[in-house]
């Protein structure tokens, strides 16, 4: 299980700081494990499935299982989803915000963003934009608190992107982490990722957190520190330190994912 | 050799890739560019053209309407921060994206910059929007950066990418280059690129590599041209051997004839 912690306001870059001196040695090896072992499972799966099926995972897609719609499914809960990244990326470079909405809402357009998700949002009538209005500042609120002031100095990147290809490109693993601070070149292993959600955290957090992970090792070669999933519904905090037991966990979680996707509708 | 190498990123791999990259590369003489000169004004163009390595990837087809987003000036933004940053201690990542930015809005507010570049475009963003452009180009610089650290030999952040314009020929090529690695009396050359490779991303190295040639002086190609996929997590590299740089220049005036084609086939 993570770590869970309801944190007080301005800890949780402390928490995803840790103890830098307890920090284990960076593991640049087992990375090649993983990927071959992927690649092996998958192509088991792949077997007698026709050969023009293309799988893309997202860490959505571990999020989900068939069982549970999360609010992130929603169109609604997509935008709000979306426009609370668009905050965080902007407290993260210190952008000082007049109407967080607002402001959300036009860097949001001038990212050009998804037709379905533009469409949804101009299909909203007064009093929804009124409830969506509210709904982003109040998790705009949350995080800020919580995240406090990122130093400039740690060079955080947001929204950073992932795309690995596996079984000869059949199988895509698509990911975007909220932020991530730390270099895989650091004399320990130094990477720390963290992911916000809209919603309150459960399972399907926790195997987003742990595909995080995964995808991030597999796309460096260089196993992350921490794998982090804050709620900004609630305030909670889930903080898992990167071991090869969570590592192989995400392994059978995408390949059940994969299996998942290619088995009979 | 005019072969395309392939890995899975790992913190050495640049390392490796630049350690290993051939002593010696090709050298274009007058008799080279004359001769690319004749073909590409064997296909004359009303306008002038633009050509690199992403017309070649896409196989000459029209670029759909450009439109400036954070992601699309993240790279320029990015690299003048790096060039701001790197000798000057102190200066943050954050801080340097802010102040390229802003030299950008300057050039744009005292009319030094042309409609429709980044600079004006930079200037009708409000400041949300700007703060999103300096989250992209930092995100961008942090990946640069991230590269460079893999590397022991001495570094620097291109200053420009490379133009070679076809004399007569009304065609302007350019390379792109993002670092560049000192490797003995040559140079290895590393470009970042966003998303994943397709088919045709060896093709696009190779016109970088005959590109960057073209425009050195002396006709010197790099040794080796690395492409850097950081969201795939995939290297490519190509030698800069004469082979490499002929299939980059025959690529091109393939482009130079779709495009064409093109261009034609609208007009009718």
């Amino acid at each position: 299980m993570p770590t869970a912690t309801l944190l007080p306001p301005d800890s949780v870059l402390d928490a995803l700081r840790g103890d830098r001196a307890a920090r284990p040695a960076r593991d640049t090896t087992s990375a090649a494990t993983y990927r071959a072992t992927l690649e092996q499972r998958i192509g088991d799966v792949l077997v007698g499935v026709p050969a023009d099926t293309r799988v893309v995972l997202t860490a959505a897609s571990l999020r989900r299982s068939a069982q549970t719609r999360d609010l992130h499914d929603s169109t609604r809960g997509r935008l709000r989803g979306a426009l609370v990244s668009v905050l965080l990326r902007l407290h993260v470079v210190g952008t000082p915000l007049g109407s967080a909405f607002d402001d959300a809402l036009t860097a949001w357009c001038a990212e050009g963003p998804s037709s379905d998700l533009l469409t949804h949002w101009e299909s909203l009538d007064d009093d929804e934009r009124a409830r969506l209005a509210t709904d982003v500042t109040a998790h705009h609120v949350t995080l800020a608190r919580a995240l406090g002031e990122v130093p400039d100095e740690w060079s955080a990147r947001t929204a950073q992107r992932a795309s690995l290809r596996l079984a000869g490109g059949r199988v895509v693993l698509r990911d975007t982490v909220d932020l991530v601070i730390g270099s895989v070149h650091a004399d320990v292993a130094g990477v720390v990722l963290f992911d916000v959600t809209t919603s309150p955290l459960g399972d399907g957090a926790e195997r987003a957190l742990r595909y995080h992970a995964l995808v991030e090792t597999l796309r460096t070669s260089v196993v992350p520190l921490r794998s982090a999933v804050f709620s900004s519904a609630t305030g909670e905090l889930w903080l898992r330190e990167v071991d090869s037991d969570m590592l192989a966990r995400a392994v059978d979680e995408v390949v059940a994912a994969v299996s998942e996707e290619c088995g009979p509708r | 050799m005019n072969e395309l190498t392939v890995t899975h990123v790992d913190d050495e791999v640049l390392a490796r890739l630049v350690d290993s990259a051939p002593p010696t590369s090709a050298v274009l003489t007058d008799d080279h560019r004359r001769s690319l000169t004749a073909r590409f004004r064997a296909v004359p163009d009303p306008a002038h053209r633009r050509l690199d390595a992403w017309s070649v990837e896409t196989a000459g087809r029209a670029p759909s309407d450009f439109r400036w987003t954070p992601a699309a000036a993240r790279r320029t933004l990015a690299t003048a921060a790096l060039r701001r940053m790197l000798p000057t201690p102190g200066l943050t990542l954050v801080g340097s994206v802010t102040q390229a930015l802003d030299a950008q809005v300057a050039r744009a507010q005292t009319g030094q910059a042309r409609a429709g570049s980044l600079a004006v475009w930079l200037d009708t963003l409000g400041s949300a929007a700007r703060g999103l452009v300096v989250a992209e180009a930092v995100g961008w610089a942090g990946a640069v950066l991230e590269v460079a650290r893999g590397l022991e030999a001495p570094w620097n952040v291109a200053a420009s990418d490379a133009y070679y314009d076809v004399a007569g020929a009304r065609t302007t090529l350019r390379g792109r280059r993002d670092l560049e690695v000192a490797r003995g009396d040559g140079l290895v050359v590393v470009r970042l690129r966003a998303g994943s490779p397709g088919t045709t991303a060896g093709a696009g190295l190779r016109v970088d590599l005959a590109v960057l040639a073209l425009a050195d002086s002396r006709g010197v190609a790099p040794s080796r041209v690395i492409g850097w996929w950081p969201e795939a997590g995939v290297v490519l590299a190509v030698d800069g051997s004469m082979e490499g740089v002929r299939a980059g220049a025959r690529d091109l005036v393939r482009a130079a004839v779709v495009t064409r084609r093109h261009r034609l086939h609208l007009a009718a």
